[in-house]
């Protein structure tokens, strides 16, 4: 047994290293890839700069450039000509979901042990602010005047009643006053015609806003169905206007909504398409692929959404072919000044 | 005789020279082998969630599709793997498999991308690796620990199990917090955790010797005398017993749900519910497994249960607020330390050795069959008719179930 115990004592010692080596190299590694990242976007000020400040168009997105591990996931932009997006300049911090209108910027960064942190940045991409929101980081859209910001996170654990169950929380920020709005899930009074909606499965995701400082749009599920839903945030009120609606951005302006449909089931298979408010018929568009995006417009005309690490553009009339537009790249938000 | 070793010194020694003497050295290696095992889990399990949502670009129903795999799997392997190590006579070589098992699956999500099939496979292995040991884990507590020390030896097991589960998470949040994105790190860092327990159990525990005289009867162990075991009227009440209890006991997650309606916390504060409950029954399960020892077993069992059917009732209350929700949690916690290993401890008892690792696997099976029964009527009462039917309808379950309990033990153990 001697010789067990030893053969434990030196093994067991191997462990211990070995795990406390991984844990060392990885903490060392972190430090080192931030600090090179944060010289990276040190120099490109100078140019960040001059794109936000320029008065032109540009687009903002998570830069997730493989040559340069370090500056993967940071906040970047790229000025915006006929012809596309130009060159990315790194812009802000690292981000998980960036989103970008009317001089305000939103940053979801990683999440903690149960929350995870939402960077206010004015239109310099400087810190303002942070709100702690509970989860892991999912989507997040601002209002056309800035105001009022919209943040989806994905809520797990084993606290969760059944095993594979998921739950979303959608929260609505107010960007002026810094405080939180509210959660469409505790907070606001939702109907179904004139039911309330009030089921233990219901789940809100997919938060965008209209330009009139009040009306949302968001996707509400139960039963297994999901509807889209109109609201007021003043109201703390919203009801639902259509069915099978997933993770809604409403067009620049404000008549069609850019959103996924749920055409196949277990596994889901969507289809993103657009909806128009007023006649409410739909529009599929010719993007095959059973992406998993919310949407967000280039014009009035275009559309923009995530695949893998790149981002695409397709016809909102469901013309044409989806073609690349920006590599390396995702969570695009087009600003127009 | 001790020489210059402080009073302090000496005390501990003598402290933890009890426990092992009172136990068994065999139930404290298994415990720390726990222990360890549990940390390298749960490190995964609290950040998987995070690596496929955030990292991999999962959305949430493709997560919800890996996680929710296991569920039926597990009731065949947990039996199977008990009566292995009954016909083979060797519980540590097949508690070992399992162990050993898991740990690799750190390895493979370390090495691994992104691809569903490949997690999905790891995943479903790393859980059959947990069937795997199960039983003849507690078979081998049930083997070497002294009869009337059952209670404590699996209440010292328990806690020492649940102990690693709390610090896995905070392990692995604090790795992630000062390396973000290290999930391949992370995941070695794991797997040597979990190397490490498979070595506790691999080299410095043995097999549990057979302790009653050879000359004595010994039972034929095949698949007819373990589903006989049945017949036994003794274990068969307990197994009824705690059959029942089982299918009248709510689920975690529901009575956490319920808890949210009617206490106002943030979402953050959700998955915390959780660590509350663990950290009660980490504190309480070897004093309450010594209390069943010295005032009768089933008196606790039956006891952990009125705890249960407290929160059920605090429950169905106007809420308090905040003093609700801790009363649950102390309440929930109670109820796990009273009944988890005593039941087992229970059980022990009239199971010949030859046969205790299927023994052990028929009543832990049993009641986990019957809790899940339990969850899925407790959500589609909640559903269709609303929280507090359910509740009222699971209490009064209970109390029959109880009654039941009571009676069909005091026969058995008559």
């Amino acid at each position: 047994m001697r010789s067990r115990a030893l053969v434990f004592v030196a093994l067991s010692l191997t462990c211990v290293i070995a795990a406390a080596a991984f844990a060392v190299t990885a903490v060392r590694g972190a430090n080192e890839k931030e600090a090179k990242s944060e010289r990276a976007v040190a120099a490109a000020r100078p140019q960040a700069e001059s794109v936000l400040e320029s008065g032109q168009p540009f687009v903002a997105f998570r830069t997730l450039d493989r040559k340069h591990p370090a500056n993967y996931g940071r906040f970047a932009v790229a000025p915006l000509t006929a012809e596309g997006p130009g060159e990315p300049v790194l812009a802000g911090p690292s981000c998980e979901r960036v989103t970008f209108r009317a001089g305000t910027g939103l940053c979801l960064a990683r999440a903690g042990a149960t929350t995870f942190p939402v960077i206010q940045l004015d239109a310099k991409m400087h810190e303002v602010r942070r709100f702690t929101v509970a989860g892991v980081p999912s989507r997040s859209r601002i209002s056309p005047d800035g105001r009022w910001g919209g943040v989806t996170a994905f809520l797990t654990g084993h606290s969760y009643a059944q095993p594979g169950q998921f739950s979303t929380a959608a929260t609505i920020l107010d960007l002026q006053t810094g405080e939180v709005v509210g959660d469409l899930e505790k907070d606001f009074q939702v109907y179904d015609g004139d039911k309330r909606i009030n089921h233990r499965d219901r789940n809100y995701w997919g938060l965008t806003f209209a330009d009139d400082g009040d009306t949302f749009y968001a996707t509400v599920a139960h039963s297994n169905k999901t509807w889209l839903i109109r609201g007021s945030i003043k109201a703390r009120r919203a009801e639902t206007i259509h069915e099978n609606v997933e993770c809604p951005s409403l067009s620049p302006d404000g008549t069609r909504l850019g959103y996924k449909k749920a055409v196949g089931k277990n596994p889901t298979i969507w289809r993103f398409s657009v909806l128009d408010l007023e006649t409410m018929q739909e529009t599929q568009l010719s993007e095959l692929r059973p992406l998993d995006d919310q949407v967000e417009w280039l014009d009035d005309e275009h559309l923009l959404y995530r695949e893998g690490e790149t981002t695409w553009m397709v016809s909102a009339d469901g013309s044409g072919e989806p073609v690349q537009w920006l590599t390396a790249a995702d969570s695009p938000a087009v600003v127009r000044p | 005789m001790y020489g210059l070793q402080s009073t302090t010194a000496l005390k501990r020694n003598l402290g933890a020279g009890r426990l092992k003497q009172r136990v068994g050295g065999t139930v404290l290696l298994l415990g720390t082998c726990s222990l360890l095992t549990d940390i390298s889990s749960e490190m995964v399990s609290a950040i998987l969630p995070l690596y496929l949502v955030a990292t991999l670009g999962f959305s949430p129903l493709q997560y919800g599709l890996v996680d929710g795999l296991y569920q039926g799997a597990s009731a065949i392997v947990r039996l199977g793997s008990g009566f292995l190590g009954d016909k083979l006579g060797r519980h540590k070589v097949v508690a070992t498999v399992g162990y050993g098992l898991s740990a690799l699956c750190k390895l493979a999500l370390a090495m691994v991308g992104s691809a569903l099939g490949a997690l999905s496979a790891i995943i479903l292995l790393d859980r059959t690796g947990k069937g795997i040991r199960t039983a003849p884990r507690d078979a081998m507590i049930s083997l070497t620990a002294p009869e009337r020390e059952l209670g404590l030896a699996f209440g010292v097991h328990r806690a020492m199990d649940t102990a690693g589960a709390m610090i896995g998470p905070i392990l692995a949040f604090a790795l992630l917090a000062a390396a973000p994105d290290a999930f391949s790190s992370l995941f070695m860092v794991s797997f040597f955790i979990g190397l490490l327990g498979f070595l506790v159990i691999a080299l410095l525990v043995r097999e549990p010797r057979r302790r009653r005289p050879v000359a004595e009867e010994v039972e034929q162990v095949d698949l007819k005398a373990a589903f006989g075991l049945l017949k036994g009227k003794e274990f068969r009440a307990l197994a009824i017993a705690g059959g029942a209890l089982g299918l009248a006991t709510a689920s975690d997650g529901f009575i956490y749900l319920t808890l949210r309606e009617q206490v106002d916390f943030s979402n953050a504060v959700f998955p915390l519910l959780a660590t509350g409950t663990a950290l009660l029954f980490m504190l309480l399960a070897a004093p309450f497994g010594r209390i069943a020892d010295r005032w009768g077993r089933g008196k606790v069992l039956v006891g952990g249960y009125v705890a249960l059917l407290a929160v059920y009732c605090v429950l169905m209350l106007p809420s308090s607020g905040w003093p609700s929700l801790i009363v649950v949690l102390a309440l929930l916690g109670t109820y796990y330390a009273a009944t988890d290993g005593v039941l087992m401890a229970m059980g022990s008892k009239h199971l010949p050795e030859e046969l205790r690792g299927s023994g052990l696997a028929l009543l832990g099976t049993s009641t986990s069959i019957a809790r899940l029964f339990a969850s899925v009527l407790f959500g589609v009462l909640w559903t269709w008719l609303g929280v507090e039917v359910a509740l009222i309808l699971f209490a009064s379950g209970l109390v029959a179930a109880m009654l039941l309990a009571v009676r069909g033990l005091r026969v058995a153990y008559a």
